[in-house]
């Protein structure tokens, strides 16, 4: 038996595939974050093994960002992280791959520390699969106070109206699934799931009809801009007045327009002559453990550190991210941010992205391109395509 | 075409053979070579082989160890690459969901597919075995002294130096390229996609569906599949000529008496060969994009109003892809072309010119065969590898602008770049390795006709 043991790991050793056996004292780990969270990551771990120093840690930390996470998890679950930040969008993919581990030490302390739309939304079926780590995955409006006034930012007419009078541009990335949504999530359509866990989507009802227009409208106002992240930053201030975006750039456009920053919910939209608010997704970042781990437990204490109160607090300041963590969101700091500020303010208009499958994305960014190039086909023949897409059809 | 085909006729016939040749030896052997059909090494040892003899047995042995302590707890779930998901039991002291690994459809899968492959050595050696023994009962029976191990062993470094030489290539060939391609081809008939991952949910085979859902079941696929494999073919054709025509002509300007500084010019050319490709790429689509540097400069300077469609609109992408690529592509045409037109006989042109012909008649009667002739290997493989171009797409425009007509793709993805992201976007691996396979079945044809009808291979004798 002992020889056929012998033989049997031998051959798994040659086939590079030999399972990490621990020695009984040391607990190896891998941590996932991304990129910008590294340095954060290396601090908050050297907290934390000083915090457990009665057992010797080994844990070494690997950059995938939050996006990333569940494309890189399912590519080889037993070689992912043991404990990983993913975005809540993702959740439901990770559960069906049995990829998370439910949070079950410690659960009522975690719950009633952390807000609770931040812990529905790493939660499925009332069961909760991570720590809740950040509240930043959301956007809103930034604009040039020297250009807008805080009237004309209420809608979005009164924003391009403006912005052309100045000869100033509106930054939106349409061909993006996740900021397109906003019209028609506004107009009361919904991404849902039916009970097999199947894509339900109703843009091209009539009221996504009216939103679709309303982005035909938008994208062929002359003051219209799209682009990614580094056009806004980059011409924020110059060419560009106002601009939807989220708190990961509020610091470069805060540096860009100095005294004239400011950031506010998004604003209003016309659709058959009325008014109607944009909405959001509003996102949260979660922390997740592997169920592939050798070490569950280790790993949970580890998970729950990094976004524990103090570790929330530290991401604050270090990163200006915005915290779950109901004492951290209640501090001074958080509450004069006013980008964090704004996400809040967008946050009653918001919609939870738990329930969007990766099937949504690229056709909503299809959609999105062709507004973007100005497509005068028939707007019903095109939504139609898109929702057939992102069900599955 | 013919050659291609004697030779499926006789893979067959030479099975058959294998098949009666062991049935022959059964019959005409005695006790000692019958009982080496069941226990290796049996003959050799009892044939005064004794070290041949053991090496059987410990393979054997060997094998039995693998088999059934390795590889069978993998190969009998192969019919249905696993029932078990992984479960979770509550660990009370733990206070945790404890999970109890299930079956995994992959690592049965790809375990299972090695465990079958080293059928073949086992089959091979099994046979080598038998016939060593009824080699050695041959010549006991004649009176010779078989083979010592030895001397077997200097066979090996003698008349057959070929084994010797070849077996190590053949066995990382074997490991590195023929199974992984078995495992990838094998997927193409399971439901491997984003609903059916391990370990929380399996996956098992589904026979033809992944090929019939191209081509009858769903038809955005079959758009997106013809589309693209249009674009593909299209692309594939300008990249190949453009950069290989252009090449030769730029290369054959600096050639030409009377330019000076050839060696300057040359090197001009070549700089940009100095910065990777990829740089140049990602570059090339920053400056490109809405409010990239060349539409900026552009409206700055007045000549337009809105920022030309560079990228976002389907036709200017598609342009913008070629120029780019012949940017990319052209000075390595050029080296090459310089090298080759440097070796043409320059009587010929001479004679050409006294008989009257132009620059042009020249080119055509004289350079492009030449050219032709010296280079179509070269073409059919920068063809194929032009299908296959993933670099230049991805990192120019992504295989964008997105369009609603196609299913997870743009306007101008190739086969290449829509199967990268069907595998890294959308986890659907079982219908990117069926794209994989056609697009090998493609490139294969292609290049095997196009190959066989080139003058290079029919008048090979024939060159100068």
């Amino acid at each position: 038996m002992k020889k056929m043991l012998a033989i049997v790991l031998t051959i798994a050793l040659l086939l590079g595939m030999a399972p990490a056996f621990a020695d009984g004292e040391t607990i190896t780990l891998k941590v996932w974050g991304s990129q910008e969270d590294q340095e954060l990551l290396g601090i908050l771990i050297d907290a934390f093994k000083a915090e457990n120093a009665d057992k010797t840690w080994d844990i070494s930390l690997g950059v995938v960002g939050e996006p990333d996470a569940k494309t890189r998890y399912l590519e080889d679950p037993a070689a992912a992280a043991d404990v990983f930040a993913f975005a809540n969008d993702q959740l439901i993919d990770l559960v069906n791959a049995d990829a998370l581990y439910e949070v079950t030490r410690n659960l009522d302390a975690i719950v009633a520390a952390n807000s609770a739309g931040s812990v529905e939304s790493a939660s499925l079926d009332g069961v909760l699969y991570g720590y809740p780590m950040a509240a930043d995955n959301g956007y809103f409006l930034y604009y040039d106070k020297s250009v807008f006034t805080e009237e004309d930012v209420q809608t979005l007419d009164g924003l391009l109206a403006k912005a052309n009078e100045a000869g100033k541009k509106v930054f939106m990335d349409v061909s993006n699934g996740w900021y397109i949504a906003s019209f028609f999530m506004g107009a009361g359509c919904s991404l849902t799931l039916d009970e097999n866990g199947n894509q339900l989507c109703d843009f091209n009802s009539e009221a996504g009809l009216a939103a679709g227009e309303a982005i035909r409208a938008f994208t062929a106002d002359p003051a219209f801009l799209t682009g990614d992240d580094s056009v806004l930053t980059g011409g924020m201030g110059d060419t560009i007045a106002a601009g939807v975006s989220g708190t990961w750039n509020a610091e470069a456009i805060q540096k860009k327009l100095g005294e004239n920053y400011a950031a506010v919910k998004l604003p209003t939209f016309t659709a058959n002559g009325e008014q109607i608010q944009m909405a959001s997704f509003i996102g949260t970042k979660v922390i997740g453990v592997n169920t592939q781990t050798q070490f569950p437990v280790e790993a949970m204490m580890l998970a729950e550190y990094l976004t524990n109160e103090a570790s929330q607090a530290k991401r604050f300041e270090m990163r200006q991210i915005g915290p779950t963590n109901l004492n951290v969101a209640a501090s001074d700091a958080v509450k004069a941010n006013i980008a964090l500020a704004a996400l809040s303010a967008q946050g009653s208009f918001g919609v939870s992205q738990k329930l969007v499958l990766g099937t949504y994305w690229t056709p909503a960014e299809a959609f999105g391109t062709a507004m973007e190039n100005k497509s005068t086909d028939d707007m019903q023949t095109m939504l139609d395509a898109m929702v057939a897409q992102i069900v599955g059809e | 075409m013919k050659k291609f085909k004697a030779a499926l006729l006789k893979l067959p016939r030479a099975i058959g053979r294998g098949f009666k040749e062991l049935a022959e030896m059964f019959i005409k052997g005695d006790l000692r070579t019958r009982l080496s059909y069941l226990i290796m090494g049996f003959g050799s040892l009892t044939h005064g082989q004794i070290l041949k003899g053991l090496l059987y047995l410990g393979f054997q042995i060997l094998y039995f160890f693998f088999f059934f302590g390795f590889g069978w707890q993998y190969l009998k779930d192969f019919g249905t690459l696993g029932t078990a998901t992984q479960i979770k039991v509550w660990n009370e002291s733990l206070q945790i969901y404890q999970r109890m690994p299930g079956d995994n459809s992959m690592l049965i899968l790809l375990y299972s597919v090695l465990t079958l492959a080293t059928l073949v050595p086992l089959i091979v050696f099994w046979r080598l075995n038998i016939k060593s023994s009824y080699k050695a009962q041959k010549q006991i029976e004649e009176g010779i002294k078989p083979n010592s191990f030895i001397k077997d062993l200097r066979t090996m470094l003698d008349e057959r130096f070929h084994i010797t030489m070849l077996s190590i290539p053949m066995l990382a060939l074997t490991c590195f390229t023929i199974l992984p391609i078995i495992f990838m081809v094998l997927i193409a008939f399971t439901n491997f996609d984003q609903t059916h991952q391990p370990p929380g949910n399996l996956f098992t085979w589904v026979g033809m569906t992944n090929v019939t859902d191209i081509f009858l079941g769903n038809t955005t696929k079959r758009n997106t599949f013809f589309g693209i494999l249009g674009w593909t073919m299209v692309w594939a054709v300008f990249a190949t000529f453009t950069n290989y025509i252009l090449g030769i002509i730029l290369a054959m300007m600096i050639n030409k008496k009377g330019i000076r500084f050839k060696k300057m010019w040359r090197t001009i050319f070549v700089i940009t060969i100095a910065v990777p490709q990829f740089v140049s790429l990602m570059l090339m689509s920053k400056l490109l994009t809405d409010t990239g540097i060349v539409n900026v400069l552009l409206q700055k300077m007045g000549w337009i109003s809105e920022p030309l469609p560079f990228l976002t609109d389907p036709t200017w992408a598609r342009a913008v892809v070629i120029i780019i690529n012949m940017w990319v592509g052209i000075p390595y045409t050029m080296l090459m072309a310089s090298g080759i037109l440097m070796n043409i006989p320059q009587d010929l042109y001479e004679s050409a010119s006294i008989d009257g012909a132009g620059p042009v008649r020249s080119f055509t009667a004289i350079t492009m065969p030449y050219m032709l002739f010296v280079t179509a290997p070269y073409l059919i493989t920068t063809f194929v590898g032009n299908i296959n171009n993933f670099n230049v797409i991805y990192l120019l425009t992504a295989g964008n602008p997105l369009t609603l007509d196609y299913y997870q793709a743009g306007q101008t993805d190739l086969l290449i770049t829509w199967l990268y992201k069907l595998t890294v976007n959308q986890q659907d691996y079982s219908l990117a390795s069926t794209i994989g396979i056609f697009i090998f079945i493609i490139v294969a044809t292609v290049s095997l006709i196009v190959y066989n009808r080139t003058g290079s291979v029919k008048k090979e004798d024939q060159f100068q």
